[in-house]
Parts: C-alpha cells; sequence; structure tokens
C-alpha cells in the first residue's frame, strides 16, 4: 500500500462526478423534459410518429442505453488514466468481501 | 383437448425441463451460493439475468396492454422503467458493490451500525417484494387459466405450487443461469409476434421502424369514432401524474432488493457498471417493442374485431371470455359489436393478440412459455429477496447468530414456500390489474429504499437515527397516500396511487436529513466507509487520506 496526494484521489472522484451529472442532465431533458412539454412538441413529426410519443416509446430508452455505455467506457478510461488495475480490483474485491 | 393446447403445453414443458436442468446442474451449496451466485457472474449474462429477473408479468403481460388502453400515458411506464437503470448503475450499484455484502438490509444495518434499521429495512424488503409477487402470480394465473382453459384463479393456485418449489430449490446460482435461458425464451417470444403483425399489417418486418404511420392513422380513426386521440398526451391522468409515476418508477427501480441484489453478483464496481448497461440494452429490446405491440393490437382489434357481427365473432373470443378477462357486449343491440362495446383487461393484450392476429399454433405457444419465463424468473428473484431478508438478515444477522449453514438454508427454503403460499392467496382476487399492482411496489421501495440507500452512499453525516426515521416516515407516508388515494378519492394535482412514491421519497429525505442533522454524527469508522465508496476498490480511504493497494493484499 502506498500513499496517494489526496489531490489526486479527489479529482478521480470529481472527474467521475461531473459525468454522472452531465449524463443524468442528458437522461432529464429526454425524458421528464419532453412529457413537460408534451403539447407543444407534439406538432413534429418523427418517422410518422407525433414528437412526444415519439421520445416516450423509443427515443428516451435509446438515450438510456446509451448514456449506460458511455458511462461503462468512459468509467473504464478514467481508471485508466488513475492507473486502477481491474485484475487487482478483482483480488482485493474477492477478499475483502464479509464472508459469513 | 384442442391441438392448440398440445402445442402450447409442449413448449411451455420444453422451456420447464430446460430451466430444471439448469437449475439442477447449478444447485447452491453454499450460503454465498444461494444468495449471490458466489459472485462471479460475467457482466453480459449477468445484463441478461437481470434483465429476465426485471422483466416480469408486469412487462412482458402487463405492459403492452396498459399501453394499448391508456394510450400516450401508458409510456410513463416504458421512461420510468428503463430510467431507473441510470439511478441504479450510477448513484448506487457499483458503491453497492464495494461495500461488499449480501441483501440490502444487511448494508442498511452495517452502514448505519444499528439492528433496529437491518430489521425495518429486512421488513420492507418482505413488505416491497410481497407485494409485487402478488403481481407475478395473478400474472401467471392468466397465462395458466388461458392455456387450460379454467378461471384465471385456479391457474394462479397451480402458478403458486411451480414458484415455490422452484425458487426453493436453486438458490441465487441456480436461479441466475436459469434466468439467462429465460431472458432469451422470453425476448424470442416478444418479438416474433410484433414482427409477424408488423409484416402482416405495413409490409415492413422492423416493427420499431413501421408503427409511427400506424400511430397517425388511428389518431383519425379515433377521431372519426369522436373519441380523444391515442397519442394524444394526457388523457387518463393529469401531467403532475405522469411525472409522478415515471419519478416513482425510476426511484423504485434503483430501490428495489430483488434488482439491487444482482449487482452483488458481479466480482468488482467496474463489472457492475457494465452490467448495469448490458442490462438495459437487453430489456430495451423488450421495452421499444412494448409500444409496437399495443399499436399493432390495438389496430387489429379497432379495423378488424370491432364493427363484425356479435354472431360471426372469431373463436379467440370465446376462450378468452371464459377467463373473465374480456367482454364482448352487444350493449346498443343492433347485432354488431362496436369498438366502446369491446372491453379489454390490460392483462390479456399481449397473450390474446397472437390469436387475434392469426398468427398460428406455435407462436401462440411460444408466447404462453415467454409469458411463464418472465412471471417465473422474477418470482424466483423476489423469492430470494424475501427469503434472505429474514433467512439472512432477521434470523442469522439478529435472532440467532450461532445457527449452522444448514440450518439457514433450510429457513431460507421455508420462509420461500409460506411467502409464496401467502402472495398466492391474495392473488386470487388481485386489488389490481398487474401493472398497477407492480406499481405500488415501486412506489414502496421509492419511499423508502431510495432515499435510505442516496443518503447511506453519498452523505457520510446520515445517522442510524435518520434511516430509521427515513424509513418509517417514507414506508407510512407511501402507503397512507397510496389508501386515501385509491378507496378515499384524495388526491394532490392529480396524482394518483400509482405516483405515491413522489411523497414517500420526498418525506423519507426529508425526515433522514433533519434527523440525522440534529442527532450526533456515525462513527469515525462509518464515515471512512462511506467516503472509501468514492473510489475504486484499488484505492483505499483510511485516516484521512487515501491509499493504493498495488500488491493487490486482501489484507485491509
Amino acid at each position: 500500500m502506498k500513499k496517494i496526494d489526496k489531490k489526486v484521489a479527489d479529482s478521480y472522484f470529481r472527474e467521475k462526478t461531473r459525468n454522472m451529472i452531465i449524463y443524468f442532465a442528458i437522461g432529464f431533458l429526454a425524458s421528464f423534459g419532453v412529457v413537460f412539454f408534451a403539447e407543444p412538441l407534439s406538432d413534429i413529426s418523427i418517422n410518422g410518429f407525433p414528437f412526444h410519443y415519439f421520445m416516450g416509446a423509443q427515443g428516451a430508452v435509446l438515450t438510456f442505453i446509451i448514456l449506460l455505455f458511455v458511462n461503462a467506457k468512459m468509467g473504464d478510461a478514467i481508471d485508466r488514466k488513475y492507473g486502477i488495475d481491474e485484475n487487482k480490483n478483482e483480488q482485493i474485491s474477492s477478499g475483502k468481501v464479509l464472508d459469513h | 383437448m384442442d391441438t392448440q393446447f398440445l402445442v402450447s403445453l409442449s413448449i411451455i414443458l420444453a422451456t420447464f425441463a430446460l430451466y430444471i436442468g439448469i437449475a439442477i446442474y447449478n444447485k447452491a451449496k453454499e450460503t454465498s451460493e444461494f444468495y449471490v451466485a458466489g459472485r462471479g457472474v460475467p457482466p453480459v449474462f449477468n445484463g441478461m439475468a437481470i434483465g429476465a429477473d426485471w422483466m416480469s408479468a408486469a412487462s412482458f403481460i402487463g405492459m403492452a396492454g396498459t399501453i394499448m388502453l391508456l394510450g400516450y400515458d401508458g409510456l410513463a411506464y416504458i421512461m420510468g422503467w428503463t430510467g431507473g437503470y441510470l439511478l441504479l448503475t450510477f448513484l448506487l450499484a457499483p458503491q453497492l458493490r464495494k461495500y461488499g455484502r449480501y441483501t440490502v438490509p444487511e448494508f442498511i444495518g452495517d452502514r448505519f451500525d444499528s439492528h433496529t434499521a437491518r430489521v425495518i429495512a429486512a421488513l420492507c424488503t418482505i413488505i416491497i417484494s410481497f407485494t409485487y409477487s402478488i403481481g407475478q402470480l395473478s400474472g401467471s394465473g392468466v397465462v395458466i387459466g388461458r392455456l387450460f382453459e379454467i378461471d384465471a384463479k385456479l391457474g394462479t393456485m397451480i402458478g403458486v405450487v411451480l414458484i415455490a418449489f422452484y425458487a426453493a430449490f436453486g438458490g441465487m446460482k441456480g436461479i441466475t443461469w436459469t434466468q439467462v435461458a429465460q431472458y432469451v425464451i422470453l425476448i424470442i417470444a416478444y418479438i416474433i409476434p410484433v414482427v409477424f403483425m408488423s409484416l402482416q399489417i405495413t409490409g415492413n418486418p422492423a416493427p420499431w421502424l413501421s408503427y409511427g404511420e400506424l400511430v397517425g392513422k388511428m389518431g383519425e380513426l379515433d377521431r372519426e369514432l369522436g373519441i380523444s386521440e391515442y397519442f394524444a398526451p394526457f388523457t387518463n391522468g393529469t401531467k403532475w401524474q405522469f411525472l409522478a409515476l415515471m419519478f416513482t418508477l425510476m426511484a423504485g427501480t434503483a430501490g428495489l432488493p430483488h434488482v439491487i441484489v444482482r449487482f452483488y453478483t458481479v466480482s468488482t464496481m467496474k463489472a457492475a457498471r457494465w452490467s448495469g448497461a448490458w442490462a438495459l440494452l437487453f430489456i430495451g429490446l423488450l421495452y421499444l417493442s412494448a409500444p409496437a405491440y399495443a399499436a399493432f393490437s390495438r389496430f387489429i382489434l379497432m379495423t378488424q374485431v370491432a364493427g363484425s357481427k356479435i354472431t360471426e365473432l372469431p373463436a379467440w373470443t370465446k376462450t378468452w371470455v371464459d377467463t373473465g378477462k374480456l367482454q364482448v357486449a352487444d350493449g346498443n343491440g343492433d347485432g354488431v359489436l362496436q369498438w366502446n362495446e369491446l372491453i379489454i383487461s390490460n392483462d390479456i393484450v399481449v397473450m390474446a393478440t397472437p390469436e387475434i392476429a392469426n398468427l398460428g399454433l406455435f407462436v401462440i405457444g411460444l408466447v404462453a412459455a415467454g409469458a411463464m419465463a418472465a412471471a417465473l424468473s422474477t418470482a424466483g428473484g423476489l423469492m430470494i429477496a424475501i427469503s434472505s431478508a429474514f433467512a439472512h438478515d432477521i434470523f442469522y444477522r439478529v435472532l440467532k447468530p450461532n445457527s449452522t449453514e444448514k440450518t439457514r438454508l433450510s429457513v431460507a427454503r421455508w420462509s420461500i414456500v409460506i411467502a409464496t403460499l401467502l402472495a398466492g392467496l391474495i392473488a386470487l382476487n388481485p386489488p389490481g390489474a398487474i401493472t398497477q399492482i407492480v406499481a405500488w411496489a415501486f412506489a414502496l421501495a421509492t419511499g423508502t429504499f431510495f432515499p435510505a440507500l442516496v443518503l447511506g452512499v453519498w452523505w457520510k453525516r446520515s445517522n442510524s437515527q435518520g434511516v430509521i426515521a427515513g424509513l418509517l416516515v417514507g414506508l407510512g407516508v407511501t402507503l397512507a397516500y397510496i389508501f386515501t388515494a385509491k378507496y378515499g378519492g384524495f388526491t394532490i394535482l392529480g396524482i394518483i396511487d400509482t405516483g405515491a412514491g413522489v411523497f414517500g421519497a420526498a418525506a423519507a429525505f426529508a425526515a433522514n436529513i433533519i434527523v440525522s442533522l440534529m442527532t450526533a454524527a456515525p462513527s469515525q469508522k462509518i464515515q471512512e466507509e462511506v467516503m472509501d465508496l468514492r473510489y475504486p476498490e484499488q484505492m483505499v480511504y483510511k485516516d484521512g487520506e487515501v491509499w493504493m493497494n498495488d500488491d493487490g493484499s486482501k489484507s485491509v
């Protein structure tokens, strides 16, 4: 075990939190945002659907799926940047579990 | 005994043989295998298992029907039940995985260092999972009832016996791999009829692209009939109800014990993150198809069934009328069945549509098998959650800490049997449609676990008094709102029983924060454990410093 600079650890946490807030904002707009403005948006038509219906039935779900994969990928990238080794995570994790 | 019965039954039996085979092959021998499958499930397969666990009778049997009857307003279920995975995967799953426990009550009990909180959380788990399983059992009742052409009640009883046997036997390890198989069966069974209907009606094999026009066309038909357009927003409730329901379903997803436990079955935080992504991809396949299913069913019913002579209705109507879930009455006595004289229950749309659209024996049988897979897999996960809350959190951690592994496993199995029987009794006279019952379970999870877990993971100052107050206030407010809204007719901003979680969550967050601040801060050790959840496994937070565990040593 070696100590790492608190600033480095903090910036790891800050980067992840910042990304998370961005993802939440996008997801929120795609779902709650569209519902809130459903009536005015219904005049726009996309692929035969009124826009609000399209977002509810397909657009929001696709957005969520993409956000989750982006999060997983970006999470890996951040881990790499800070020198986190997944194999070691696995070892530590299997040892840390409270066994009973 | 007609051919359809034989075909459906043999498909169902063949899939059952597959599940049971997998369960026997993977039978749990140790406690850790019973509860968390030895924690070695790879993310893609875990994603499928989460998908099967997640997509219940409500998603498979109930959702398309709900969307068909509610129109746009039913889409709250689509967005709510998928969007919840953002909350879960970002806010809770990896952190809870790092904390490394067996169950949600165990996290709450250890994080807040309180047996009282543990027992309350265990009771909440039991209440939530129990409510949810009522919906599953009444769903399997619909399937079995149709199959044997008997009353749905009798079907429910047969389902109870099946589920009790099946969940008690395998534990989590058996269930995880069985669920992977169940996911494959249920998604095929769901998508095939939608593709066929899409071909039949639009000539395009990709339903996701083709049903947009239909939605518009049905709007015109509705205008001619003088009813509100299919896609018109907020015709069945206020905008606030839509938003409240959507929030409740999202936050409830993040707080459902039987779903969270799924993220304990993977190896690391990274695996938890990927599991969430894969899970939503697999779940999304069905959720993107459900509104298409709804649109095609409605279109067929409107154009091919409504308007036909009451004496010349197709054969499928009789079998469904027998289950008590379909009514065709010639109200105005003109000998013709009008659109508004056709009363179809939410719960049979998916099951009946393949027959209505004449998709053939095999597809009808496949849909029945898929519906059984959905009901069984979720019921299995729910029963594990109930039995672990009782056998692990209450019996072992509080009542009898010295009990042997053998005793604990047998307590776990018996609690499954008893819980299934009780839920089955209530499901005989279900208090609502499947999706509605399930929405109550989500409201309860939103009002209790969502605030408790989010604050437990993200706010180190939250303490045992706070979480106890939060859980009790959240549970009380949610239950009170569900009952007063459903039976007393009391609503705020038009928000009905299914959106109750919004008030429960707000009250629980407030109670947790206020009480925590008024009482002493948690111990230094607990606060450090919470800080530690900010970092991946390899970084360890200790005495205000962060350490890098480079040698991968297991001593922490």
